[in-house]
């Protein structure tokens, strides 16, 4: 944590393109926005984007209303892996727009709000492999990970040995939400979303989710 | 499917695909805590909320009046007039997705079929659904494949063959068509052909079957579509197809199989009753009406229909019924009636059996005795369970003269018990089936002039309609989306509220009708309900009816008992409705017959 404030620090202070500042500064209170990204494949030094989603969340509202969504060309050939997951093929890809003429207007889109996701390093680190290269920095956000919330309103206190299950199927489940569409950015970062102020409620009203004794049969959506 | 909008539900379904992704593009999600109000009573709502997970209450006047669960949707009122009647709470955590309430009334405006779901009034809303039943129900058969149909068995005769064995086959099958086989080619031989062949071309029965055989088949594969079926049919205009899987032959498919497909066969019913000349036959046709009920509602007939069909039946089998076992002397001295669900024919599913004798004078009592206990006994056998009440032919409290009645209506309407105002009711819904129907409407004009008189008794009768409590609050149970355990009494909750509610108002009425519709009917006709709200009662009786019958016809264990949570929210919402309509005639009961003084 000290390291990343540190290197914002510095990014802060070499920025290159003085437009892109008011990523530093704090975006409108209460809000955040909930982040996804497709991919080429699962390793952020080679893989690249496909597709991403943004989605802003104010108070206990997700503005569905006012997202951000694109598709994206890739550099890289499509993992044959990652086209069984995401399903958006090459040909799907071809006639979109390259990351670095979509980047700006994601960036202007999630300004300086703090960013959720699931397992949201990954879609970071994705990421920042462009913005690194457009602006010279990583993304400073704040970054908010509903994985972590979520393990700790259910397992901080769990005897040693409890199996731990932090399957985005299995967040859904605990917190009786539906599942669709996995695996299309839109729709993982609105349920993302979801998962997300149901969990700030239960952190504020400080309601923990309750671990059942025995291990569930099995999940009801393979991962 | 998306997360925020199921297009697949009404009355999402019926927005064009531009229309629905505009729609879901404008839609937000809310979170509400436990106990925080999403629509106040009286307030605006901001759009149009469908819950995606939670519970959410619905409350008037503090008063829960329903509880809904995921796909629900509210309030559609509320979103058209800006302020609704209810207010609306979370039970639970509940997440909404919200259809803004301007881009709602962009779309009511500009998409009339979209519109009409909020504008109509209960009985048009269940009428649409009515149809859409109904052309969803014809669809699925119409997709139902060549291969589910009663097929004709496929029997092949050489073409050499001589016509006299092609009648004997055809006769020893019960086939009306043989195939034949002449080298490479196969035809087709009708007993049609057989007999044109000889009365009007003068052939004998030794001539070759090939000579008068048509070697132009029509074929169908088993795998298709009945729909096709009918197309060919139509288009070649014959009366049958050959149904043929490859090479091989498996069957014949004749135009009355495609038709008793979609139809029933109610008629042919109706010939076998009055057919049957002993007790034997008579039961295998009254097995066949019991099998009338589910091609009918299969066919997306409504209730009322179905129950005027099946009640039409049953009668005519209860007459050949008395006409078999009643002997000459008693026949004419009597009368056979029909009480209860089915004297007012709103029996489909036998649930039991009210019936009962009116006598005249001068009955030998052993010939009346031999002849009940056969006349119990045969109905019994027949399918027809004993009623639970002993409402029945073969208990002398019902099979008695005219003079015991009369003088039993002056016990009845005195005293106060619940005893003797079931009784009332069940009479007066009698209808008479055979023997003698004059005794039977000389001791309703009695029961009903002695009705008339005694308001005390009236108020009696009109309060069993307090009987149950308001169903709505049964929704109490439904703690959670899953809906564990919860279930709503039709029966008690609402079918049984009107169909006395509306007969404490026809017997004050001094009304001849029996059956609930027409009885409502009538007395709008009388000005005496508003002609809106008697349709609305009708739509809504057939409405409960219909679901009702549909879970008894899917041998649910307890078919008045029906889980909310298996409906789909659409019924839901009619489920709601109606029991609205429910509400407020247990109101104009309870003024009519001022039943806070009972």
């Amino acid at each position: 944590m000290a390291l990343r404030w540190l290197s914002r620090l510095m990014d802060k202070a070499t920025l290159s393109d003085r437009r892109y500042s008011f990523l530093f500064e704090p975006g409108p209170p209460d809000e955040t926005v909930s982040i996804d990204c497709e991919t080429t494949g699962l390793d952020p030094r080679r893989d690249e984007i496909i597709s991403v989603a943004a989605i802003k969340i104010r108070g206990d509202r997700i503005l569905a209303s006012e997202t951000f969504q694109s598709v994206v060309r890739p550099r890289v050939a499509i993992a044959a892996e990652a086209i069984k997951i995401h399903g958006l093929r090459e040909v799907d890809v071809a006639s979109a727009r390259p990351i670095k003429e979509i980047l700006p207007d994601l960036l202007h889109f999630i300004g300086g709000r703090p960013l959720v996701g699931y397992y949201i390093d990954f879609d970071i680190a994705m990421l920042n492999n462009h913005v690194s290269e457009m602006l010279g920095i990583q993304l400073p956000n704040p970054r908010i990970e509903v994985s972590s919330i979520y393990y700790e309103r259910k397992y901080s206190d769990a005897p040693p040995g409890t199996q731990i299950n932090l399957t985005f199927a299995n967040i859904l489940r605990d917190l009786k939400l539906p599942l669709f569409n996995q695996h299309d950015a839109f729709s993982d970062a609105l349920m993302t979303a979801m998962i997300y102020v149901n969990l700030k409620d239960y952190v504020a009203r400080d309601i923990r989710i309750p671990r059942p004794r025995i291990k569930p049969a099995q999940d009801y959506h393979g991962m | 499917m998306s997360v925020i909008l199921d297009t697949a539900t009404a009355p999402f379904d019926r927005l064009t695909p531009d229309e629905a992704e505009m729609l879901r593009g404008a839609m937000d999600v809310a979170y509400f805590r436990p106990n925080e109000t999403i629509i106040a009573e009286g307030g605006a709502p901001e759009g149009l909320y469908v819950i995606i997970k939670g519970a959410v209450e619905e409350r008037e006047q503090g008063d829960l009046v329903g509880l809904l669960g995921p796909k629900d949707f509210f309030d559609s009122r509320a979103l058209v007039q800006g302020a609704g009647v209810s207010g609306f709470v979370a039970r639970e955590e509940t997440l909404c997705a919200l259809a803004p309430r301007a881009e709602v009334l962009r779309l009511i405006n500009s998409n009339p079929r979209f519109g009409a779901f909020f504008y109509t009034d209960i009985s048009r809303k269940l009428e649409e659904l009515a149809q859409k039943d109904e052309s969803s129900q014809i669809e699925s058969m119409m997709r139902a494949r060549v291969r589910d149909l009663y097929l004709m068995p496929a029997a092949i005769i050489d073409s050499v063959q001589p016509i006299v064995s092609a009648g004997r086959i055809m006769r020893d099958i019960d086939c009306n068509a043989l195939l034949v086989r002449d080298g490479d080619r196969t035809g087709v031989v009708t007993g049609m052909n057989l007999a044109k062949a000889m009365v009007l071309k003068g052939m004998t029965i030794d001539e070759p079957v090939g000579n008068i055989a048509q070697y132009e088949l029509v074929t169908i594969e088993p795998d298709e579509f009945v729909s096709q079926a009918l197309l060919l049919m139509t288009k070649y205009n014959k009366r049958r197809l050959v149904v043929k899987e490859g090479d091989n032959f498996v069957g014949i498919l004749e135009d009355i199989n495609l038709l008793s497909f979609f139809a029933g066969n109610s008629q042919l019913v109706v010939g076998r009753i009055d057919r049957a000349a002993t007790i034997a036959e008579l039961g295998a046709a009254a097995k066949q009406i019991a099998e009338q009920v589910r091609p009918l509602r299969r066919q997306g007939v409504k209730f009322e229909v179905v129950a005027e069909i099946i009640s039409d039946l049953n009668r005519r089998l209860f007459a050949k019924l008395f006409d078999l076992l009643c002997p000459d002397k008693l026949h004419d001295k009597c009368c056979l009636i029909v009480m209860g669900s089915e004297g007012r024919g709103e029996q489909t599913i036998r649930t039991d059996q009210d019936n009962g004798l009116i006598l005249g004078e001068g009955v030998d009592p052993a010939v009346l005795d031999r002849f009940r206990n056969e006349f119990s006994g045969a109905l019994a056998e027949f399918g027809f369970p004993p009623c639970p009440g002993q409402v029945m032919v073969n208990n002398p409290l019902w099979s008695r003269t005219i003079g015991e009645y009369i003088a039993d209506f002056s016990v009845w309407t005195a005293t106060a018990d619940d005893q003797s105002a079931m009784n009332v009711a069940i009479f007066y819904d009698a209808e008479a089936v055979a023997g003698d129907a004059s005794l039977l409407a000389r001791a309703k004009k009695d029961l009903v002039e002695k009705v008339a008189n005694e308001r005390v008794f009236l108020g009696r009768f009109a309060k069993s309609i307090e009987a149950f409590e308001p169903p709505i609050g049964l929704f109490n149970t439904l703690k959670t989306s899953e809906g564990e355990g919860d279930a709503l009494d039709l029966k008690k909750g609402g079918i049984f509220p009107i169909v006395h509610g509306v007969r404490s108002l026809a017997i004050e009425q001094g009304l001849e009708e029996t059956n609930t519709f027409k009885r409502l009917a009538k007395l709008a006709e009388l000005g005496l309900l508003k002609e809106d709200f008697a349709r609305d009662l009708a739509r809504a009786l057939d409405y409960l009816m219909t679901i009702r019958l549909d879970a008894q016809i899917n041998a649910a264990k307890s078919a008045s008992l029906l889980k909310p949570a298996t409906l789909t929210s659409m019924d839901r919402e009619l489920l709601r409705d109606s029991f609205q309509v429910v509400k407020q005639l247990r109101e104009l009961v309870r003024r009519r017959f001022n039943l806070n003084m009972f």
